[in-house]
């Protein structure tokens, strides 16, 4: 194409860019319909005149290498402040984002969308560019590029009327939240907020360390709950098994009288006295979904299990002997012929957003997932969520409080149930048991009025990461592979529930009825544990 | 300060193109311009300079 050729293209793309983003944003948006642009928004319109701007220096200067460079620059760096403003409102709900909305994608989209057309088009034109030259005396402008700078120079004016009413003189520069534009001096807010300190951070509220037992501080009397009763450990030994990683968490399930442990990535059912693997998988986390490292682990229905990493992604397994290897290829790393992956995911939170989790119970009675949150430094909120079986999707959220009439008090005023760091949780008669590796505290949290109804010291136990019920006993497993077990104590307010779903007010959680055990179907070994639960006696 | 960037963004454009001469000022003044958005830019995203989305 012949250089005039480029010009005037050159020409019509510096009006196009004046006219149809700037030039409405200022005179129809700005001065008719009364918008007035955010702080970013104000420096992605200057870009986009900058651009522009670059382009009238090519049409009167020729095409020199330092106006092609920066324009390239600023389409590149435009493209980065559409992404950042869009990046604060990309995961809302539908329809939902900041100001206008114009032909069904907000403003700050729009800014995204026209930078990327910007860098597009520099790199057609220098495609189309012939080999020569730039002239070295300003070049005489062609009719239609006098235009452009007419027009562009008409868009800066009102932009300078605009930014004087809605920005003000320096030091005042645009707002977060800017108030609508008006004429009318008296209705201007001139604001310096901008300048007010603030932490500098990259990825701001999204830095968030990941989650971990180490350095927690582990005395009980320290915790926010004061004078707490003490559950001493029964029984201690340090778990011998052949795994790949330390241990995340622990189930158990009387209905076979199995143990459900996890490692980072590993997977492993163990016997009922955790003293022999009878299958396990490792499972490839990074196959599709990233699932993390495995924070928590439960039983589901006979057979399925699941297992969450801390970043609440999780995957559903089917225990089969008979798997086909060559098929689970894509999803294990070993072992797999002994596991099908039923479905792999994400559980989606809004309370307990931003925040990680270590746990991970079912409720066979309620057929209800749950996870609890581990607080972070920029989050702090025990969050308890509950997800329907059915379709793994969120159907409660609630931050547990003291129950009036359990005696429970805070230690201080500026204490709070948020210190806890809940690493691992069960569900039993209708309480949701929580193990807190921050004070070595177990919570007992009503699931039907949403209280603390209790909460037990255990001094000693090392670094706890999962928790789980066998019999009369809670079983508490520790990052170091220790096992603590702590005989579980009478809770008159527990509700049992029977195989028909029916409960029983009043019941103690281990009310063990042998009749019940072929309900179960578990062994006569286990009536004890199977009693309290429903739907093949699940317990985590 | 978008304010002031606006009027030297207009200067720029007058340069080029009524003193076309001033080439080197008018270059100045648009770098600068360029400096004072990407600044102005950062310091209202100090917080979080980049997208706030999942890495």
């Amino acid at each position: 194409m012949t250089r005039n050729g480029i010009y005037s293209i050159l020409a019509l793309a510096v009006l196009l860019l004046s006219i149809v983003p700037v030039g409405m944003a200022v005179f129809l948006l700005g001065f008719i319909n009364g918008d007035s642009p955010c702080v970013m928004c104000w420096e992605q319109r200057t870009g986009m005149v900058l651009v522009a701007l670059t382009g009238l220096f090519v049409l009167r200067y020729g095409p020199r290498p330092k106006y092609l460079g920066l324009s390239v620059l600023l389409g590149a760096w435009g493209v980065f402040m559409g992404l950042r403003h869009t990046g604060m409102h990309a995961a809302r709900d539908v329809g939902q984002g900041f100001s206008l909305e114009i032909l069904g994608a907000h403003t700050y989209t729009w800014a995204l969308f026209i930078f990327w057309v910007c860098t597009v088009t520099m790199g057609v034109l220098l495609m189309l560019l012939r080999e020569g030259e730039p002239p070295t005396e300003p070049r005489t402008l062609r009719p239609i590029e006098s235009l452009a700078f007419g027009v562009f120079l008409i868009v800066a004016a009102g932009n300078i009327v605009q930014a004087f009413a809605s920005t003000g003189p320096p030091p005042y520069m645009g707002q977060s939240d800017p108030v609508r534009f008006s004429f009318q001096p008296k209705h201007w807010v001139w604001s310096t907020e901008e300048w007010s300190p603030a932490p500098v951070s990259l990825r701001g509220r999204w830095a968030i360390e990941k989650p971990g037992v180490d350095g927690l501080p582990a005395d009980p009397a320290s915790g926010p709950l004061a004078n707490l009763p003490v559950l001493p450990i029964r029984e201690q030994r340090l778990l011998v098994l052949p795994l790949r990683g330390t241990i995340t968490d622990l189930a158990y399930e009387p209905a076979t009288n199995r143990f459900l442990v996890t490692t980072q990535a590993g997977v492993y059912i163990t016997d009922g006295s955790l003293g022999r693997v009878a299958k396990y998988t490792i499972v490839d986390p990074g196959y599709s979904i990233d699932l993390g490292q495995f924070a928590g682990a439960t039983f589901l229905e006979r057979k399925i299990v699941m297992a969450v990493g801390e970043n609440k992604s999780y995957v559903v397994l089917r225990e089969n002997d008979r798997a086909d290897a060559d098929k689970n290829f894509r999803f294990f790393l070993e072992s797999a012929d002994r596991f099908d992956e039923v479905s792999r995911s994400r559980l989606g939170t809004v309370r307990a957003r931003m925040m990680y989790t270590m746990s991970l119970a079912f409720d066979p009675a309620t057929r209800s997932v749950y996870t609890l949150t581990v607080p972070n430094a920029k989050v702090k909120r025990l969050v308890v969520s509950r997800f329907d079986r059915r379709d793994l999707t969120l159907s409660e959220e609630f931050m547990p409080a003291l129950a009036p009439d359990s005696g429970l008090r805070l230690s201080g005023d500026k204490r709070s149930l948020d210190e806890y760091y809940v690493t691992g949780a069960t569900v039993d008669a209708g309480r949701l048991y929580a193990i807190s590796a921050a004070f070595n505290t177990l919570l007992t949290i009503d699931l039907a009025t949403h209280n603390l109804v209790a909460a037990h010291a255990i001094p000693g136990l090392d670094r706890p990461v999962g928790l789980t019920i066998k019999g009369d006993d809670f079983y508490i497993v520790g990052e170091g592979g220790g096992l603590a077990v702590v005989a579980r104590p009478v809770d008159p307010g527990s509700v049992a529930t029977d195989v028909a779903g029916e409960q029983t007010a009043g019941a103690k959680a281990e009310g063990a009825k042998p009749e019940d055990a072929k309900k179960t179907g578990a062994k006569p070994a286990d009536a004890k544990a199977a009693t309290p639960g429903p739907v093949g006696g699940v317990r985590k | 300060m978008e304010f002031l960037n606006f009027v030297l963004i207009f200067i720029t454009a007058y340069l080029i193109f009524r003193k076309p001469d001033k080439e080197r000022l008018a270059f100045r003044l648009l770098v600068l311009s360029v400096l004072l958005m990407v600044g102005l830019f950062s310091m209202a995203t100090r917080t979080g300079l980049l997208p706030g989305v999942n890495y």
